[in-house]
């Protein structure tokens, strides 16, 4: 079994497209696309905020002490514009011939004493289209003028500040939460990691599965290696433990890359953050985390070994192996769904109810005993998964078809 | 020695409906079964090289499978030896060389990494794998290349590689499924210079194939397979002075096409 494994590992090293998928990829390549995709999105967004954007203010005469505000924020050039205020049209044709970029509307009834005005509906005529974030620059100066219009209204109403809180908002939800900080975070992204984790051993497991299955039946070298004095039980186990090597390397590869560059594209902030959050989840949990992925990384290696030996060649393989990812994310989802817990038919449930233990023990909530009968539970599938794939191995139709 | 007597395999048909036509009307398909190979006899002594022929489809790989262990008969006896063959499968292994004209190597290892890997799989010491590559490497002019990665090979050097993977653990006896097919002329000579070289050891060579010539050159006896049973078991020359009297005489025109 030990020969297999350490001349399938062999191989495996030196396939460049295992490598690249399994360590360039998630190293390099993933790392290098989400940090340009970051890097541009947040340049447009500056870009945004401060481009310098002309403008115009009809019905200026209602409101000078705003137009004289709106005239201090920076970037945006005021432009003097002779159109009737009432004319919607003109004002639109403005736009859309681009010599402004918006027009803001004053309404006729602005005043401070906005008991008698009734509510005060500016109106922004601009091409929403294009991001460059106008209503964001105009909010500020809005927001100021109109906490000082409520203030000065309440008071003249003859109300104090703990009336005018409760008339600006009469009720209020307020949590008192009792999760620590830990059972919170572990309620927000518990359910996520197994479903990164899961897809990730699948990922990293399907393409060395294809190779060495149906890969080799193609090339020929499997009738070759069915002849040599070993049994096919090692054969098998061989193969199996390649297939669930790959898949726990590159889940590893890939959720170490991710915390790495994540504090490289954070700049730092990232640290506090994930070694906070892994202190407060322990090592003994992140070790049992892991150690109830074994019975998982086990269940995908034999399932997508018994397709790939199935198959009469590669391409065949990875269009039996598609489906399986759709298989896995289902149970896993239905783990990241609020509301569902461990307890009834769902700690019965395959990978469903790994899925929510890890949830559990990211939490810090797990019960041990329920943990431990469900990795049972897993090993004895994994097990069983495992005597299929050295059965469907056995099977000469299978090997020979 | 080898020795097979009453050998017989048939195989479930999936899907009788894709048969091609010629399956439909082979006797040998009987309901949902297709007896592949029914009542296969030959024998092999010790320094023979016996040729396996018949048309294509005839049974001869399968008969081939049965002896080499990859495939188990549903009927008949395999010895090797004193080896029961369907009794004891590993250890048959351990006695057969097994080399195809289809046989592939592994692409991503060197030359020298197969053969050590099948040594190691016979159970081989590393000092004897190590002495064994270096004599097969002379004998087979194979040093140039043997430490490049197979998959840069070209046929002839693969088919060397494969030879040298087949007997590196010094088998009892060689069986090669039609291993000159698909071959250009260097590496089927190859082949040819390596069977003669066999027979030169008194090892014992069963080999299938469609060139008559390599027969009437290599052969000291010829079993002829038709639909799965045994038409000619004999010497070389029996079956020379058979054939002259005109046997078969479409098979053997087959025979000489290679096609069925």
């Amino acid at each position: 079994m030990w020969m297999i494994f350490k001349k399938e590992i062999l191989e495996l090293l030196r396939d460049r497209k295992t490598l690249f998928f399994m360590v360039a990829l998630p190293i390099v390549v993933f790392p290098v696309l989400f940090g340009g995709v970051i890097y541009f999105t947040s340049q447009a967004m500056e870009e945004a905020q401060t481009k310098s954007l002309s403008y115009a203010i009809v019905g200026q005469e209602y409101a000078p002490e705003l137009v004289e505000k709106f005239q201090e924020v920076d970037n945006l050039a005021l432009q003097t514009l002779d159109v009737d205020a009432s004319d919607e049209e003109a004002l639109k044709a403005q736009i859309k011939a681009g010599s402004l970029d918006f027009i803001i509307a004053i309404p006729d009834n602005f005043s401070p004493l906005i008991e008698k005005s009734g509510q005060i509906v500016f109106k922004i005529y601009l091409n929403d289209a294009e991001l460059n974030s106008v209503q964001q620059r105009l909010n500020d100066v809005i927001d100021e003028f109109e906490t000082q219009f409520q203030r000065d209204a309440f008071s003249r109403l003859g109300m104090d500040e703990s009336q005018q809180v409760t008339l600006l908002d009469p009720m209020v939800l307020e949590k008192v939460n009792v999760a620590d900080k830990r059972e919170s975070v572990g309620a927000t992204i518990g359910g996520m990691i197994p479903y990164i984790l899961f897809i990730l051993c699948l990922q990293g497991a399907m393409l060395p599965a294809a190779d060495i299955g149906a890969g080799e039946k193609e090339r020929g070298t499997l009738e070759t290696l069915l002849l040599s004095p070993i049994s096919r039980t090692d054969i098998v186990l061989g193969k199996f433990l390649t297939i669930a090597t790959a898949g726990v390397v590159s889940a590893l590869v890939t959720v170490l890359s991710m915390a790495v560059w994540g504090v490289i594209l954070a700049q730092g902030m990232a640290i506090e953050f994930v070694s906070s959050f892994i202190a407060s989840i322990g090592t003994i949990d992140v070790m049992l985390v892991f150690l109830m992925l074994v019975p998982i990384v086990s269940m995908f290696a034999a399932i997508l070994l018994s397709l790939s030996i199935y198959a009469r060649s590669y391409k065949e393989a990875q269009g039996y192996m598609t489906p399986l990812v759709f298989a896995v994310i289902v149970p896993v989802l239905i783990a990241a769904v609020p509301g569902i817990e461990l307890k009834g038919i769902w700690a019965w449930v395959p990978l469903t109810n790994v899925a929510l233990a890890i949830k559990e023990l990211i939490k810090g909530t797990m019960d041990y005993v329920q943990l431990f009968a469900i990795f049972c539970s897993s090993v004895l599938i994994a097990g069983a998964l495992i005597a299929f794939c050295v059965y469907w191995f056995n099977k000469e139709k299978v090997l020979f078809r | 020695m080898i020795s097979i007597s009453g050998l017989a395999k048939k195989f479930k048909v999936e899907n009788p409906k894709k048969l091609s036509e010629q399956d439909k009307k082979d006797p040998r398909l009987q309901g949902k079964f297709f007896h592949s190979v029914k009542g296969v006899h030959l024998r092999c002594e010790k320094g023979q090289v016996l040729g396996l022929l018949g048309p294509n489809g005839a049974g001869k790989t399968t008969t081939l499978r049965l002896l080499s262990t990859a495939l188990q008969p549903d009927a008949g006896s395999i010895q090797i030896g004193d080896t029961d063959v369907i009794k004891e499968p590993v250890q048959a292994r351990k006695k057969i060389g097994f080399l195809s004209g289809s046989t592939g190597l592994y692409g991503r290892l060197t030359g020298r990494e197969n053969i050590a890997y099948f040594g190691r799989l016979n159970g081989m010491k590393e000092a004897d794998i190590n002495q064994k590559i270096e004599e097969l490497g002379n004998k087979l002019d194979m040093h140039s290349f043997l430490d490049r990665r197979s998959e840069t090979y070209s046929t002839g050097m693969k088919q060397k590689t494969s030879i040298a993977r087949a007997v590196v653990h010094s088998p009892d006896v060689v069986i090669l499924d039609e291993p000159t097919t698909g071959l250009d002329i260097m590496a089927a000579k190859t082949v040819i210079d390596f069977i003669r070289d066999l027979k030169a050891q008194s090892v014992p060579v069963i080999f299938s194939t469609h060139h008559l010539e390599e027969v009437t050159e290599l052969c000291d006896s010829v079993t002829v397979i038709d639909h799965g049973e045994t038409t000619f078991d004999g010497s070389l020359d029996e079956f020379k002075a058979l054939s002259n009297d005109g046997l078969h005489a479409s098979f053997m025109a087959s025979l000489k096409q290679g096609v069925a």
